[in-house]
């Protein structure tokens, strides 16, 4: 028999499995590779894990709704596009400049979000109205829209990002890049919406069982739609932070995100089968990524071995979860 | 009344049309151009380029993009062996891989031009290179001046940003550069892989080790749309143009800018315009299937070698080292001024 207080601490741990092994794994990097323990290290794996944590933000909340949403990787790289094209000046940019010039900003961000829930209404359209497969659905999505960024680009490039929105991508807040905050002000905004909110609940609970939330009176359709075009939506942004950092878009930018996201998400603890997740979980799998990614950077280990790892940490998430669920049923 | 008016019509159209028949009929045939990949500026434009200089010499041209797939490329050049066209030109998203492909389509009497991508592991009917390993070893010479330079003699630190490991082009450059500098025991190379070619990558890595090893004096990139993303990192960091010395390869426009920014040294160039005119210029000898004599041939004002190696007629194009002083010359593909002068076939 296991005591209270030891069932809470147990209970603590599993619920935070993630964080602990980030931990770990920093505290392992930080004592066996050389030049991992440091403040710009760090910094550099909060900036770089932005775009991916961002974009498994919206992937997150369509697995945790019970589907499937491929084309953020796509959809991602379109709003890149589109922005790098609007307010690049050089190669296809055409350097759009607005009066007075912060307008930039703002605009450039409803764009890039509006291409992106344009996607996402339109891929939740087919998932819930002519009730196709999501998996089918968003797997076509990530082929045309990928597609539409090689032909609106020629396959060329745009570069040199208007400055009055490149600043993101340059300038730091109390030492850490502003386009790193923007991605923690995400995932701490849509951890209250899926944790304290009215729609995080349903979403959770239509995930968990479609049915029994549709007859307890829960606009199940709406919801699943409104997923979709939140999670098109939030990789229209994830691409626009893309543009800022790389201060421009070519055709193939955020090519194998997808596959990134899809490990963060797993990794953070979401269940694949919907109804289970939370999203700082996949915020620690994000950074546990970059974290590795990194550490083989600066190990200088050739870039397969980074596949076969991250391959293998999908892997051992896959079955720390399997442990998790296990020990909980012989708890209760 | 109408009806008539109508068939009259119709007549005519169909005269003209008959009168048209012999203009289609001057085509010497379909050539097909397998493009590994539409996601960078110098296979976007080897598709400009190679269409408007075969059409120049009389053929048609479609062209069938692989997507970086190697098993896409290997069942396109299947279908297209089916359509029996005058010629294919390749280029290979796997050097090795589509060797049966290429003598399968021999085998059917279809001549295949190598274009920028050299196989040596069977012989084709023509190949245009400028030489990923010469590319290389060009970088190296111009990192070798620019760290004299710098510091009267050849050493420091450079940190080698690669293509996709699993990319042959990249590991070919990869090894020209290194056995060229491996002359020089004071010049530590760190080398890591920008994975899928994606730019962001590429700034992660340039991120990563600006902060670990704040002493690199150079970063050679394997492709000019990394260099991008590069400078956005350095910029990042707070690095101004010229503070590390930066080179690239391939030309691409984006290559260029940065030059004239003062960001890159230098860009190593591969001749694209000149590589694809040699496909055209070469076309009609190989598709009429007559000999292809070595020596030197000038290729839109460069000079050429062909040689006859086992794997077929071979003609290597030098890449240029495109620095400040020259990089407005129209020559240059990355000015994306694809030269207007009609392809002469050789005789």
């Amino acid at each position: 028999m296991i005591g209270n207080r030891n069932r809470a601490i147990l209970e603590f741990v599993l619920d935070n499995l993630v964080w602990f092994l980030l931990v770990f794994m920093l505290a392992l990097f930080s004592m066996t590779v050389p030049n991992f323990f440091q403040m710009g290290i760090f910094v550099n794996i909060l900036e770089s894990s932005t775009m991916v944590g961002v974009m498994a933000i919206g992937l997150a909340i369509v697995i945790i709704a019970g589907h499937m949403d491929l084309s953020v990787e796509s959809v991602a790289a379109l709003s890149a596009m589109v922005t790098g094209i609007l307010f690049c000046s050089h190669g296809i940019g055409i350097g759009w400049t607005l009066t007075p010039e912060w307008l930039a900003l703002p605009v450039s961000l409803a764009i890039a979000l509006a291409v992106g829930g344009i996607i996402g209404a339109l891929n939740g359209l087919l998932v819930v109205r002519l009730k196709m497969d999501a998996f089918i659905v968003t797997l076509a999505s990530y082929i045309w829209v990928r597609g539409l960024v090689v032909a609106i680009s020629g396959g060329r490039s745009a570069q040199d990002l208007t400055p009055s929105i490149r600043f993101i991508g340059i300038d730091t807040f109390m030492g850490i890049p502003i386009i790193a905050w923007i991605a923690i002000a995400g995932f701490a905004v849509f951890t209250f919406i899926m944790g304290k909110t009215p729609f995080g609940r349903h979403i959770t609970m239509i995930g968990g069982n479609q049915a029994a939330t549709f007859r307890a009176g829960i606009a199940v359709d709406k919801l699943i739609w409104i997923s979709f075009i939140l999670a098109g939506a939030i990789a229209g942004f994830a691409g626009w932070l893309l543009a800022i950092r790389t201060s421009g878009a070519s055709a193939g930018l955020g090519v194998g995100m997808l596959f990134q996201a899809f490990a963060a998400v797993v990794i953070g603890g979401v269940s694949l089968k919907g109804g289970v997740g939370k999203l700082p979980g996949v915020y620690a799998g994000v950074l546990l990524l970059h974290s590795i990614q990194t550490a083989i950077n600066l190990m200088g280990m050739p870039a397969h071995y980074t596949q076969m790892i991250l391959g293998s940490l999908v892997l051992a998430a896959v079955l720390l979860d399997t442990i998790k669920i296990t020990i909980r049923q012989k708890l209760t | 009344m109408n009806r008539i008016r109508r068939l009259l019509i119709a007549s005519i159209a169909l005269t003209a049309l008959g009168v048209a028949a012999p203009a289609f009929a001057a085509s010497k045939g379909t050539i097909y151009y397998m493009v590994p990949t539409l996601l960078d500026e110098f296979q976007t434009e080897s598709v400009a380029a190679i269409e408007k200089f075969v059409k120049d010499v009389g053929y048609d041209v479609v062209t069938l993009n692989a997507d970086n797939k190697t098993d896409l490329q290997q069942s396109q050049m299947n279908d297209t062996i089916l359509l029996k066209p005058a010629a294919i030109i390749l280029a290979a998203v796997d050097f090795n891989a589509l060797k049966p492909g290429i003598e399968k389509a021999r085998a059917a009497g279809i001549p295949v031009m190598e274009f920028d991508r050299q196989i040596t592991a069977t012989p084709s009917d023509f190949t245009s290179v400028a030489g990923t390993i010469e590319i290389g070893q060009v970088a190296a010479g111009e990192i070798q001046r620019l760290l004299k330079e710098k510091k009267g003699e050849v050493k420091g630190k450079i940190l080698q940003v690669l293509g996709d490991p699993a990319d042959p082009y990249s590991l070919d450059i990869q090894k020209g550069f290194e056995d060229k500098m491996k002359a020089f025991p004071n010049v530590k190379i760190i080398s890591l892989p920008a994975m899928a070619w994606e730019a962001s990558n590429a700034g992660t890595i340039v991120s990563d080790q600006m902060v670990a090893n704040p002493d690199i004096d150079l970063i050679f990139l394997h492709a000019a749309h990394l260099s991008v993303a590069a400078v956005a990192a350095l910029e990042a960091k707070g690095k101004k143009p010229g503070d590390v010395m930066m080179i690239s390869s391939n030309g691409a426009p984006v290559g260029l800018d940065l030059i004239r920014k003062g960001w890159l040294n230098v860009e190593v160039e591969q001749p694209l315009y000149a590589q694809a005119a040699a496909i055209a210029m070469f076309a009609d000898k190989v598709v009429n299937k007559q000999e292809i004599k070595a020596g030197s041939y000038k290729v839109l004002g460069l000079d050429a070698t062909v040689t006859i190696e086992k794997w077929g007629p071979n003609i290597k194009i030098p890449g240029a080292a495109i620095v400040k002083s020259n990089v407005d010359e129209p020559r240059f593909w990355g000015n994306l001024k694809a030269p207007s002068d009609k392809i002469t076939p050789v005789e």
